[in-house]
């Protein structure tokens, strides 16, 4: 193999091999700008190296030295330069959008095509003057005819002779102005760039870009200017190495970063070719040198030792192919934007963030930078005000609200996958939704329901750089989308037991400063023995009793009340209570204006189904008197000591139910032995299994025929009865009982002992 | 909770049916008789003859109804009331409060007056 034809062979494979990556790139999506334009770049400059190799195939005279119209199709290469250039204005950011005249944009061929034509038709300049002089020697009526334009055409021609004769240093220099505002326009491009998925594809091409072209700059400024030391051959290699040089680094961008977003089918077939010409090469030199080495180890039965070695390379061709091709795949298919690695990413990445922000942080980062999505939007369901609310990428605080009814709205409720914007437009007519989404510039739905509702959808602008939709992208989205569905009910089920925990700490704390306002232990007064139990219902609830020592007056007061209703609105309004009952006594109302002014307090800063039965009452140490008011509470018995029954029903209505009510208060006299029992609905509302009540009936029964007892055990008795009655535990209400029994008719106590009582 | 409601003689009659017992009892009741106070139906009997049980909170139920219609120039009475609910409505003395009726037709008759 000689010298001339190694380059003839070289320059055939690497042009036609960009011409092969070049109708590979357009086919692959040829309705994107982008693409044609990579097209259009890898095409002419491949077509250089391919004009150089067939015009040497052809035996034409070597380059420079001019000759022929084929030969001079080499030029057509050139036309690389404003390709290049309109390149720059595509990628990586989409500059024509701002051209008001994107058609100008060919302008920019006009000189290169000057050149074609110049060296097409007018390479052989001698002749044509010779041809005009000729006829402008000739006699007679041509002759005569040709003789004004003569001087014109040889003005002319003899113009172009000299830019012919100058042409690389003229068309050198313009193409170096060119090539200087390309990379003027992808360095700026890339610093533009902040999609992290475009990154290293800007990265690669500019890569490509500068070397390539830096190796031609070196090889053009070398020839023109010391073009003694840098020989044609010299030159040749240069440029052929610049070809080559981009074509790798172009590959490469399109095959580790995925560059113009091509399909993976596309890639592999890439990888495939490229590798398989390797290795083909490979073979083919050592099929020709095989006699080379095994001659002097076999001397005469080296051919048949080589025709050996050629079988068990063809057998061994397949596997090693296979393995090439693994191994260059393993190490440059793992990319982040293959589809299945998208979605292992995704999942992996999502499964552990429950926070809504981060979570929409997380897709959003995806869509940018797997599917080279420009803009995400979210559109979601708030549980807090139940609607669907649109909240735009660059601040989810900052949200608006869509209306239920809204048309778009209920078009995208029907839809189960990935749709074009384009094709819900029948929804569009009057939706405020549509309006906004339009103005967004929204291309793609991705809506998210669960099993029953729609949670909400993802509104997705272009792709970046005109990047398409492609079906496996549609396929991709689908399949991200049940997995965002399951993130975002993930969140909001985390969202919601974090906020059930809150509660559930408010409650216990709530629950602890309401046992911090009972009284830790009941008054001890020389005229009668008091006892009293409050025991909870599993939730804070609305019971309550106290018993307050009267300034400078021989009186206890004892209280007990329920709040309708359980938990924190039941617990606050009894705080409420016992906050005014404490201010009015000490105000020295008498017990019917206390309560009336407790009423229309609670009345008017509470709805009015928030009410609270409540008895007052006060027991007068020196003389055994006992002075009530019931507010609508179960009435309390009081059981004398010779077993008669009164209830103490004077009073009023429930607290806090209607504004202005009036109250009224009674006394009773009591003597030793008689037993007062105040009890909540809790004890007489216990429930057994059959249904049926512990009842209030039940309650007298018992307190009578126990009268005799102790006010503790007679307490615990009746607990012990209404357990077995209803053992359900925790109970089913709060139960508060309160048991007074009179030992004397009264004495004075002395200030140790009112000491005590609180 | 279930309710029902019907227009006999221009009197609006609801007719709750199992336990009252506040959760989504209170806004059902309550979205009912907001809805009639739109059509300027103010005059509203509930008939508690299917009602088996009450507690606390359903009376604040019935207080609410009440106090809701009386705000909006309206009346609220009660018909057939069991025994339990009287004696949850003498106990908490809303008896004075409440105009209860023997039956429905009684409590319509008592408008007309």
């Amino acid at each position: 193999m000689d010298a001339e034809l190694v380059k003839t062979l070289l320059h055939f494979v690497v042009g036609g091999f960009l011409v092969f990556l070049a109708i590979t790139v357009v086919r692959d999506n040829f309705g994107s700008r982008l693409n044609r334009a990579t097209g259009g770049v890898l095409f002419f400059a491949g077509l250089g190296p391919l004009a150089v190799a067939i015009d040497s195939i052809m035996q034409q005279p070597a380059p420079g030295t001019g000759g022929s119209a084929m030969y001079n199709l080499y030029h057509m290469w050139e036309l690389f330069f404003p390709t290049l250039v309109v390149f720059s204005w595509y990628f990586p950011v989409d500059r024509l959008r701002e051209f008001r005249h994107p058609r100008f944009r060919y302008f920019v061929f006009i000189p290169q095509v000057i050149h074609l034509i110049l060296v097409l038709f007018f390479f052989d300049i001698d002749r044509l003057l010779v041809t005009v002089s000729a006829s402008e020697a000739q006699g007679g009526f041509s002759g005569a005819l040709m003789r004004p334009f003569a001087y014109v055409l040889q003005i002319m021609l003899l113009l172009i002779g000299y830019i012919i004769s100058n042409q690389a240093a003229i068309f050198g220099s313009i193409n170096l102005l060119y090539v200087a505002v390309a990379v003027y326009f992808l360095e700026s491009g890339r610093r533009l760039q902040t999609n992290p998925r475009l990154v290293p594809q800007t990265e690669a091409m500019v890569w490509a870009v500068r070397l390539g072209i830096g190796l031609y700059v070196a090889g053009l400024l070398g020839s023109l200017l010391a073009a003694s030391t840098v020989t044609e051959e010299v030159r040749e290699a240069i440029f052929l190495a610049a070809a080559l040089v981009g074509t790798v680094f172009v590959v490469y961008a399109i095959v580790r970063h995925q560059f113009l977003d091509v399909r993976l089918v596309f890639r592999q077939s890439l990888i495939y070719t490229v590798t398989s010409a390797a290795l083909v090469g490979l073979y083919i030199v050592i099929g020709v040198r095989v006699t080379e080495f095994t001659r002097p180890l076999f001397g005469e039965r080296a051919e048949i030792v080589g025709y050996i070695l050629i079988i068990l390379m063809l057998l061994l061709f397949q596997p090693i192919s296979n393995w090439i091709d693994g191994a260059i795949r393993s190490m440059f298919m793992r990319t982040r934007s293959d589809h299945r690695n998208i979605i292992e990413r995704f999942s992996r990445d999502i499964i552990s963030v429950f926070d809504p922000t981060e979570l929409r942080r997380k897709i959003e980062d995806t869509m940018k930078t797997a599917m080279l999505v420009e803009k995400v939007f979210f559109v979601l369901y708030d549980d807090e005000i139940g609607e669907y609310a649109i909240l735009p990428s660059d601040d989810y605080a900052r949200r608006t609200i869509v209306r239920r009814d809204d048309m778009m709205l209920r078009g995208i409720n029907l839809l189960d996958r990935p749709t074009s914007y384009a094709s819900l437009a029948d929804y569009g007519e009057g939706s405020s939704l549509a309006d906004t989404l339009t103005e967004l510039r929204v291309k793609l739905i991705l809506p998210m329901k669960d099993t029953e509702h729609l949670l909400g959808f993802l509104a997705l602008t272009a792709k970046v750089a005109g990047y398409r939709y492609s079906p496996e992208d549609y396929n991709l989205l689908g399949v991200l989308s049940n997995q965002m569905v399951s993130a975002l009910t993930n969140a909001r089920l985390y969202v919601d037991s974090l906020e059930r925990i809150r509660l559930q700490e408010e409650v216990t704390m709530a629950r602890q400063i309401q046992l911090d306002l009972l009284p830790s232990q009941p008054p001890s007064l020389p005229c009668s023995v008091i006892c009293a139990v409050s025991e909870p219902s599993r939730t804070v609830g609305g019971d309550f009793y106290d018993f307050i020592q009267i300034d400078g007056r021989s009186r206890v007061g004892i209280v007990i009340a329920d709040a309708s209703g359980k938990g924190m609105p039941a617990a606050l309004l009894i705080a409420q209570i016992q906050a005014i009952i404490h201010s009015e006594v000490n105000n020295g109302n008498s017990i019917a204006a206390m309560l009336r002014n407790m009423n229309k307090q609670i009345a008017l800063s509470t709805s009015s189904e928030k009410y609270v039965t409540l008895f007052y009452g006060e027991l007068d140490r020196e003389t055994g008197e006992f002075e009530y008011a019931n507010a609508g509470h179960n009435y309390p018995i009081l059981v004398r000591s010779n077993g008669d029954i009164e209830l103490l029903e004077i009073g009023g209505p429930v607290i806090g139910a209607f504004p202005f009510m009036e109250y009224q208060s009674t006394r009773v006299g009591l003597s030793p032995g008689d037993v007062m029992f105040f009890f909540t609905d809790g004890l007489s509302e216990a429930m057994n299994e059959m249904g049926q009540e512990y009842g209030e009936q039940r309650i007298r029964d018992f307190v009578r025929s126990n009268r005799h007892l102790e006010p503790d055990d007679l307490m615990k008795g009746i607990l012990d009865d209404v357990r077995a009655f209803d053992p359900s535990t925790p109970p089913q209400d709060d139960t508060t009982i309160i048991t007074l029994k009179m030992t004397t008719r009264g004495a004075v106590l002395d200030e140790r002992q009112v000491q005590d009582i609180r | 909770m279930k309710l029902s409601d019907r227009i006999q003689d221009d009197v609006v009659i609801l007719e709750p049916k199992g336990k009252i017992m506040g959760g989504p009892d209170a806004s059902l009741l309550h979205d009912k008789l907001y809805e009639y106070i739109e059509k300027n139906q103010k005059r509203v009997v509930i008939d508690l003859a299917q009602v088996d049980w009450m507690n606390s909170t359903g009376l604040g139920i019935l207080i609410s109804g009440y106090t809701t219609l009386r705000n909006n120039q309206g009346e609220l009475k009660l018909a057939n009331v069991t025994d339990k609910i009287q004696s949850l409505l003498t106990i908490t003395k809303l008896v004075t409060v409440f105009e209860t009726h023997d039956s429905v037709e009684d409590a319509i008759k008592s408008f007309e007056r």
